[in-house]
């Protein structure tokens, strides 16, 4: 698989798409089954009043870059989806076989902070977006970002089949007047532990995709990492700058530590108590 | 951290200066370069330590040749802040042609002067700045250049600079470090001790010292607004905390709140359906 790790222009979603188009060149000649780009890639993230404004032209690229997936390859991405009109979601579309294949939208939308998500997105509906995809190689699941902070996207998605689940996220950079003697921010080790719990508790491989990069006055820090069911960080993505990182992933692995874990104990009744408080 | 450190930056501030100036000399230059489509930073210099630090990152983003330093002394400048402006500009190797100093004196009077009856020390102070913000966008125009900004993060959250004079640069590279901070990476970036180390002050009347008129000492002043604003503290923990009376935390607290307009453009009123303000919102890299 591959982790593209990119920059992207806010609200310049022709010139994010060349891109793309560059990125999946080069995934393609990596031989690179699964492909993966940040949170709103093709728009960008900060969008602002703009998330309604570029709707169209992420339909536009869409259409173009999933005609370049090749027979079998997967390429996920991000970008602002049309729900009904004048609604729009923050979502991530799954191409491959020459076609957009498939979307899901983020479930849950960070509003704190710089964040303001639920000001301009609807949720995506557990209902109808937790999905497993395939390809000729496994079965994998796609969710955004904050969704990771929660404990059951990772988790329904891993029952529902899924052995690799994709995190396409747009993580801002914080605290770095105190950054760790190596340069480490404290969102890259609560991120890195984060992923490692998900990957251990429900026994999948974890890509995350960090975007990179200045947009207005964030800069998202990247780091992007790939975490094995074991919760190892398998490959781990450049601080600060655009990268492309491949791995190659064993399937094995997630059938060995679901053998030896209690993934399969799953108590409905903690839901019921949550859902009734 | 080195004992000397210890007095310049309080422990609970320090800074991973190489992580901190890595990234602020990137920004600037992705800023300049991408967003701005410039090649060139315009940086008013005063001997004092936020200039002497700006001038160091826009040295580190866009080199020492894309560094344009200017020195605007008036009638209130101590002779030793231009001895060690001219120290920064050594230190950092600025070419000898992208330095230069020009007086705001005359600029000043005139326009003092055209204001009528006798001007109290405040509008003068204010001019002056002013006048370097008209200067340093001159040659910034001329040069195809941005005004780098010098404000510090302690500055500008109690609103202490002019309003369309310091205030008015294209950004803030410092803008969110404290003064203690900033201290601290000058001398860790190795800019002469003596500017580091010596009293801050505007210079915008003879003998005017920040501290003093602010009534409180730098890494006072920045703990408590550390406390405040990035920890969210209460007003009586702090001054618990701080072993400084609480009527001074009240001071320096409301100093901020009476100081927002400065932070912000000026207000339009509503009228139409979607107006500048609130409900204008827009990415500032737009297009």
């Amino acid at each position: 698989m591959g982790l593209a790790q990119i920059s992207s222009k806010i609200g310049n979603v022709r010139e994010n798409a060349k891109r793309h188009a560059e990125v999946m060149k080069k995934a393609g000649e990596d031989k690179a089954d699964l492909t993966c780009f940040p949170e709103l890639s093709l728009p960008g993230y900060s969008l602002k009043d703009l998330a309604y404004e570029v709707v169209d032209d992420c339909q536009v690229a869409l259409t173009s870059l999933a005609r370049r997936t090749a027979e079998g390859q997967r390429v996920m991405c991000g970008y602002v989806r049309q729900d009904a009109l004048g609604l729009v979601q923050n979502s991530a579309a799954i191409m491959g076989d020459g076609k957009v294949l498939g979307t899901t939208s983020k479930f849950f939308l960070p509003t704190y902070g710089l964040f303001e998500e639920l000001r301009y997105f609807v949720p995506g509906n557990p209902k109808t977006d937790l999905r497993v995809f395939e390809s000729d190689k496994c079965r994998f699941g796609v969710i955004i970002c904050e969704d990771a902070w929660h404990p059951e996207p990772i988790q329904a998605l891993a029952r529902l089949g899924a052995e690799v689940v994709f995190c396409l996220a747009s993580s801002p950079a914080r605290g770095i007047s105190r950054a760790e003697p190596d340069g480490e921010l404290p969102i890259e080790s609560q991120w890195l532990s984060l992923l490692k719990a998900h990957a251990l508790m429900s026994n999948v491989f974890i890509a995350f995709v960090n975007r990179v990069g200045p947009e207005d006055d964030e800069f998202f820090w990247g780091g992007s990492t790939l975490v094995s069911p074991g919760g190892e960080a398998l490959a781990r993505a450049k601080r600060d700058e655009a990268d492309w990182v491949t791995a190659d992933i064993d399937l094995d692995e997630v059938k060995r530590a679901r053998r030896f874990s209690s993934f399969r104990d799953y108590r409905a009744e903690f839901h019921e108590v949550l859902r009734d408080l | 951290m080195t004992p000397e450190l210890e007095e310049i930056v309080p422990t609970d501030l320090r800074l991973n200066t190489d992580r901190v100036s890595a990234f602020l000399a990137r920004r600037l230059a992705l800023y300049v370069n991408e967003y701005a489509g410039r090649t060139r930073a315009i940086v008013g210099l005063s001997g004092g330590v936020d200039s002497a630090v700006v001038a160091y990152l826009s040295a580190k983003a866009l080199g020492p040749e894309n560094t344009h330093l200017y020195l605007l002394p008036s009638s209130s400048t101590p002779p030793e802040d231009m001895e060690d402006a001219k120290a920064v500009v050594e230190r950092l190797r600025i070419p000898e042609g992208n330095c230069r100093e020009v007086s705001i004196e005359k600029h000043t009077m005139d326009l003092a002067s055209s204001l009528g009856k006798r001007q109290d020390r405040l509008t003068v102070a204010n001019i002056k700045a002013r006048v370097r913000m008209i200067l340093l966008h001159g040659f910034a125009s001329a040069l195809g250049g941005l005004v780098v900004g010098t404000g510090d993060k302690s500055e500008i959250t109690i609103g202490y600079f002019t309003k369309f004079g310091d205030g008015g640069a294209d950004l803030f590279p410092i803008g969110d470090l404290y003064k203690s901070q900033v201290r601290q990476m000058a001398a860790e970036v190795g800019l002469p001790e003596r500017v580091y180390r010596k009293m801050p002050s505007p210079a915008l009347w003879e003998g005017q010292s920040a501290e003093s008129e602010l009534g409180i000492d730098y890494p006072t002043l920045d703990r408590i607004l550390y406390r405040r604003f990035d920890l969210w503290w209460d007003e009586k923990s702090i001054a618990a905390d701080l072993e400084v009376p609480l009527a001074t935390v009240e001071r320096i607290v409301q100093q901020v709140k009476r100081t927002q307009h400065k932070r912000y453009p000026p207000e339009v009123f509503k009228l139409s359906l979607r107006s500048h303000g609130s409900d204008w919102r827009y990415p500032r890299e737009w297009g």
